[in-house]
């Protein structure tokens, strides 16, 4: 009897929600809620490498909660909070030659580029360490996943990798660094340094059997942008359903892209998030449309809905920061996606929109995917399908005012990454 | 034209065969008989590898390129995964900790949460208890990364439902069983349906496995598609941590980047030489390696195939004989008429060919349903017992069968060449006339042919294996055979050469007849002398081996009980001072046994590291002398002692300074300094036996795996190994046996596995009598005239009855002795060429004469009976008439 390749996915995506449910669990009992329980002895159990544990019990502890009110503090929260259920590292942009990204207004994009890494925390996590112990240690999962659009190909080409991970940060085969943002998982590599006030990403990830391979250098610009209520950016009606979310956007893009044998050195500009939770959907959440915008005139514009299986908005949200100016958080009544045009995936059958009117407290916008065959069939992998691409923001006299990504999750049903817990 | 001509003439060939059933159902049963177990090795050969490597390309999965251990029992150490797993080039790497443990059943404590049903779980009990077998087995587990192994190896991907019956019994808790992280969870075991079987286990159930920490308990929490052998699954996690050993992997398997050059980026990534511990594998190479294992049985049961071959040849020689002197009118009849001389020898050789095929049918439909047979009851690995209830397809190695037909078919054929040569040479006007009595009448037989043949099979044994294979000493064989054969009237000349004493009539008739168709002789013994020689040949081998072995075994177990520890877990550390405490206890030496694997392809050679003394040649069977020890060995160089297979199949010689990869000894590799080899028949793939001193000193391990104890006199082996055992309960498990157990168990196991041969020697020599029996009527009834005009000059029926008995005994005599030397010259052969071209180890001869004497004699009897039978029947009323005939 060999397993079909549905079955594979059926089994993965079951693993992302169990690990979302159980570390949701463990969250309700690290926030102190089970009574029962002592709190430190189940953060003990979180086997964390001697080079990240800190000091602090305490301050350990808070890492692994997501709470309203907790200030974010950096570069400590760049790094990894293996105690929550689901943690991401996405990273999107645009790309064009050497000096597109100087006048933004103008450039004409050849490439959109996605880079995720995941971090999913395992229900045996806290099995102590004489059951499981040593390298393959399955207390994490680590995926990635890599897209490519080719704007002139009318192409998007996308890799994934999967790995567990044991929660020592020595090994280099895979590890997610706490004390800031170091990703390793097989050959992928994401890494943070600080270049004085301000941040400088370096990523390398080849996928050789589609003959891609992208060498990013992203410096920042601008100071971070904290989601939501300093940081805490709530997903649902209730204060539980919530996540910590900060934004890097405006980052300058400095790349090398290998391309079906082709090497080209371009430049652009990218969006980076990170953002970390126990539970990210309220359960009658089937997905949600998302888009991160980098505006030409420098200013930064997210906005997202969580929609029911009926296709209702659940909740929503968003954020508009101008150039140097502060952020504004929108309210969940402010955002509202409307689709305009859709496209159906002919690999997976699922229906996305990929023309949208977008409303948001800054104005009525129209979205355009630059390409419509964007969807990101992890099937055969980390079981993950969703529509990720590259998109241009029009306002009322259609102008072109921003280049971002769109993201549409649970489309191709019900979204299990855990985040739907 | 030929082809209508020989069609037309079918009628005769047809009513010969009508006439003359039996014999030749003998010649062919004969022919079939050779084919069917020539076919049969072959199939199961083909049926068990096609089995093994399905299992191993389901166990295996179709990697790109294969990291593994040198050292089975120790794997590497898994920082090397690092390497692997951060490498562009690699697209999955998959780590695999592979391990032979032993297992055991655990009854299902009772617990109150259980919703089975009461009364079934009670039966079911009953039923397992039933099935249950004492103490533990062993289960190949192997550790994989279940998140990541169904992307290359979807066969050990576990499913979680055994059967559709089987009640949920876990509820649906988040990291119960029924979930994706449960199957990660450290005590879950997955296992295939042979594992299952074997162990008489279902879901739910507990299993006890023996790792290096002991016991470990194991819940079964799902089944693997992988079929074959018994299999279980876990994650990696929990077998490096719980099973042991921690930190280390047996096996990376990799699904490299399209368009990778595979050899040259394994140059790369690890360095030409990859560090100590590991090597690249291949994955055809384990196919190959039980290719090599079964070599044993293929060799042994094609000798016997060859055997009943070219007895089954020589067979057709005498029926085709006989049926040649029996229609010597028809077929002069036949020349007269006008058909050319050529054509009554084809005609001969067309009717052989056909019998040939017809045999070599036979002999392929009934070499499978033995195949089939053998299959259903022993299973694909001839006996292992690892497929119960699970029989392997038959395969049919279509180029190998092809071959055994055609044997058989050219044996039925070459066994019809002379008596073709003799219809072809017939006269037919005087053969009309019954005077066509076509031998005798020739010039003496030369030597020169048999000789020729004879030089030719010697030559033939000197050549090397071809393709690891004893195929030339086969030849040489078969050459010497049909030498001994064609030299058959050579003998009876020299035999009837000497002037007969006795001057009385009879006698001296049956001298002078036997002397002058010496010619026919061959024809008459032919089977005997093929029978008897192959016999003898077996008989010398058989008495060889086993005398060898019995010396071996007495020169390898000199203690009186042997300890191993189960598994290829060391045994705990204080064992020895333990054991050395009992006051049975004498003597206590421990050993460290290490399989390493030296060439992919090859089965592991073991590493022996023991009390070897000052003096090697007590307690190893040397071969030859040892060198003296050179007297300044450089610090880290180990005196060492080699099996015989490590000379074949590595070319290590002693004097040589050699390197053995050993992760633990610096530099990755143990210094030899090779000094002598030893005869090893337990261990066909080669060992390397050093002191365990010097081990110790070289790497640092001090653990042992075996130990060898003395006893006081009056003390029992088997008392001593149950109190051994007693002392370790629960902490390790131990095979313990007593040397006296031990040697009768492999002296059983030795004739058991030759037995086989003795039911053919009986075969072949009855074989070979019907060949006598059928080629004396055929002598009679072309002497017909002759007898009559015997019995005209006053001859009584006893008298030509004893005359033909003395010829043939004469005869017989002369293919005994040709037989009995053919016999030693092809034990010479079978010993000291096919056994060490196929098994690697030496012997010496050992002549059996009282054995070979039996045989010989039993032969010469029964050859006499055949031969009186045969007279019984040719002084019968009919051949006083016979006379009358042509008058």
């Amino acid at each position: 009897m060999t397993p079909a390749p549905t079955g594979r996915r059926g089994w993965l995506r079951l693993l992302l929600a169990q690990a979302a449910l159980s570390a949701t669990a463990a969250g309700a009992r690290d926030a102190g809620l089970d009574a029962g329980r002592d709190p430190k002895r189940d953060a003990q159990h979180d086997a964390i490498g001697p080079a990240a544990a800190p000091s602090d019990g305490a301050e350990r502890l808070l890492d692994n909660q997501v709470l309203p009110g907790r200030r974010l503090q950096f570069p400590r929260d760049h790094g990894a909070h293996s105690g929550t259920a689901i943690e991401w590292w996405y990273l999107t942009g645009w790309l064009g030659p050497p000096g597109a990204a100087d006048a933004p207004a103008l450039a004409q994009p050849m490439y959109g580029f996605q880079i995720t890494f995941f971090r999913v925390r395992s229900p045996l996590a806290a099995v102590p360490s004489s059951q499981a112990a040593g390298r393959f240690a399955p207390r994490q999962l680590l995926m990635a996943h890599v897209a490519v659009t080719d704007l002139a190909g009318r192409a998007h080409h996308h890799a994934q990798r999967l790995a567990r991970w044991s929660g020592e940060e020595t090994w280099p085969e895979a590890h997610a660094r706490h004390a800031d943002t170091g990703l390793a998982l097989g050959p992928w590599r994401l890494r943070r340094e600080a270049d004085g006030p301000r941040s400088r990403y370096r990523c390398r990830v080849a996928a050789p059997e589609m003959g891609l391979a992208l060498d990013l250098t992203l410096t920042s610009t601008q100071p971070l942008l904290l989601q939501g209520d300093q940081g805490f950016s709530q997903k649902g009606p209730a204060r539980a359903q919530a996540s910590h979310y900060y934004t890097q956007p405006q980052l300058a893009v400095r790349a090398e892209l290998g391309l079906a044998g082709k090497r080209q050195v371009l430049a652009g500009s990218a969006w980076l998030d990170h953002e970390w939770s126990q539970s990210l959907l309220p359960s009658d959440a089937v997905g949600w449309d998302w888009m991160g915008i980098n505006l030409h005139d420098g200013g930064a514009l997210t906005a997202f809905v969580l929609r029911r299986a009926d296709g209702s908005a659940l909740w929503g949200g968003g954020s508009h920061r101008p150039k140097g100016g502060s952020v504004r958080a929108f309210e969940a009544s402010e955002v509202r996606f409307s689709a305009l045009a859709w496209w159906t995936s002919p690999a997976t059958g699922a229906r996305y929109p990929v023309h949208w009117q977008v409303d948001t407290p800054l104005g009525r916008f129209e979205l355009r995917a630059l390409l419509d065959a964007q969807e990101m069939d992890g099937r055969a992998g980390t079981g993950l399908v969703y529509w990720e691409g590259l998109s241009a923001l029009h306002d009322g006299q259609g102008q072109r005012i921003g280049l971002g990504y769109l993201e549409m999750t649970g489309r191709a049903g019900k979204l299990r990454l855990g985040l739907s817990g | 034209m030929q082809q209508r001509l020989w069609w037309r003439l079918m009628p005769l060939s047809l009513a010969e065969w009508r006439h003359h059933p039996w014999r030749h159902a003998v010649a062919l049963l004969a022919v079939a008989l050779g084919v069917a177990l020539a076919a049969s090795v072959q199939m199961i050969n083909a049926s068990a590898l096609a089995e093994f490597s399905q299992a191993v390309r389901s166990v295996n999965g179709q990697p790109d390129a294969v990291l593994g251990a040198t050292s089975l029992q120790d794997g590497f150490d898994d920082t090397v995964f690092a390497t692997l797993a951060t490498d562009e080039a690699v697209a999955l790497a998959s780590p695999l900790l592979e391990q032979d443990l032993p297992a055991r059943r655990e009854p299902p404590a009772a617990s109150a949460g259980d919703a089975r049903d009461a009364a079934a779980a009670a039966g079911a009990q009953a039923q397992r208890e039933a099935q249950a077998l004492p103490g533990s087995q062993r289960l190949r587990v192997v550790g994989v990364d279940l998140l990541t192994v169904g992307l290359l190896t979807p066969d050990l991907v576990p499913s979680l439902a055994i059967s559709p019956t089987a009640a949920p019994t876990a509820a649906a808790t988040p990291d119960g069983p029924d979930t994706a992280w449960g199957r990660l969870a450290a005590d879950r075991v997955y296992l295939n349906a042979a594992a299952r079987q074997q162990l008489g286990l279902e879901q739910g159930d507990s299993l006890q496995l023996l790792g290096v920490h002991g016991w470990q308990r194991f819940t079964v929490a799902g089944a693997l598609p992988a079929g074959g052998a018994p299999l279980a699954v876990l994650d990696i996690a929990a077998a490096q941590t719980r099973l042991g050993p921690a930190g280390r992997l047996s096996r990376v398997d990799l699904r490299l980047v399209a368009g990778v050059d595979r050899e040259r980026w394994q140059r790369q990534v690890l360095g030409a030489q990859p560090p100590p511990g590991v090597r690249w594998l291949r994955s055809e190479d384990a196919v190959q390696r039980v290719s090599n294992l079964s070599r044993a049985y293929r060799v042994n049961l094609g000798v016997l195939a060859m055997v009943a071959l070219l007895v089954g040849g020589f067979l057709v020689y005498s029926v085709v004989s006989l049926s040649v002197a029996q229609r010597l009118p028809q077929l002069a009849l036949l020349g007269v008429l006008g058909l050319a001389a050529a054509d009554r020898r084809r005609l001969i050789l067309f009717e052989s060919a056909l019998l040939g095929l017809l045999g070599s049918a036979l002999g392929l439909a009934a070499g499978a349903g033995l195949a089939a047979l053998a299959l259903r009851l022993l299973g694909a690995d001839l006996g292992g017992g690892y497929f119960a209830g699970v029989a392997p397809v038959l395969h049919w190695p279509w180029p190998v069968l092809a071959a055994c037909f055609a044997l058989g078919t050219a044996a039925a054929v070459l066994g019809a060449w002379w008596p073709a040569r003799q219809a072809e040479r017939l006269a037919p006007a005087m053969a009309l006339k019954g005077l066509g009595d076509a031998d005798g009448a020739r010039g003496d037989a030369s030597a020169l042919p048999g000789g020729v043949l004879l030089a030719l099979g010697g030559l033939l044994a000197l050549a090397p294996p071809i393709a690891g294979l004893p195929l030339a000493a086969y030849a040489a064989v078969a050459l010497l055979l049909a030498g001994g054969v064609v030299l058959v009237p050579v003998v009876v000349r020299w035999l009837l050469a000497l002037p007969l004493a006795s001057h009385q009539p009879v006698a001296l008739l049956a001298w002078r007849r036997a002397h002058f168709a010496r010619g026919t002789a061959s024809a008459t013994v032919a089977g005997v002398v093929a029978s008897l020689a192959l016999s003898v040949a077996i008989t010398v081998m058989v008495a060889s081996f086993r005398s060898a072995v019995a010396d071996w075994l007495q020169t390898v177990l000199p203690a009186d009980l042997y300890v191993r520890g189960v598994g290829s877990s060391p045994l705990p550390p204080g064992l020895v001072a333990r054991a050395s405490a009992l006051p049975e206890v004498r003597l206590v030496e421990a050993g460290r046994q290490r399989a390493i694997s030296l060439a992919p392809q090859q089965p592991a050679v073991m590493l022996l590291a023991r009390e070897l003394g000052a003096q090697p040649a007590h307690r190893l069977p040397l071969v030859g002398d040892a060198l003296p020890p050179q007297p300044s060995l450089p610090a880290g160089v180990v005196d060492a002692w080699i099996s015989e297979p490590m000379v074949a199949l590595y070319g290590w010689r002693p004097g040589q300074r050699v390197a053995l990869p050993l992760a633990d000894a610096p530099g990755g590799a143990l210094q030899l300094q090779l000094r002598g080899v030893w005869r090893d028949y337990g261990r066909q793939f080669g060992a390397v036996a050093i002191n365990r001193a010097d081990y110790q000193r070289v790497t640092g391990d001090d653990r042992f795996n075996e130990l060898a104890l003395w006893l006081q006199p009056g003390s029992s082996a088997d008392t001593v190994g149950q109190r051994l055992q007693a002392l370790v309960a629960g902490e390790a498990a131990l095979e313990t046996i007593g040397t006296q157990t031990l040697r009768q168990l492999s002296l059983k196991i030795f004739d058991r596995s030759f037995a086989v041969t003795h039911y053919l020697q009986a075969v072949a020599i009855a074989v070979g009598l019907v060949g006598v029996a059928a080629s004396l009527s055929a002598q009679v009834l072309a002497r017909r005239k002759e007898f009559g005009l015997l019995a005209h000059l006053g001859f009584t029926r006893r008298q030509v009855m004893a005359m033909v008995a003395a010829e043939t005994t004469a005869w017989l005599a002369a293919g005994v002795l040709t037989g009995l030397a053919l016999g030693a010259a092809m034990a010479v052969v079978l010993v000291h060429v096919v056994n060490p071209q196929s098994f690697h180890w030496s012997m010496p001869l050992q002549w059996p004469g009282w054995r070979l004497a039996m045989l010989a004699s039993a032969v010469l009897v029964s050859g006499m009976l055949a031969a009186a039978w045969t007279a019984r029947r040719a002084a019968s009323h009919h051949a006083v008439l016979a006379v009358k005939e042509d008058w």
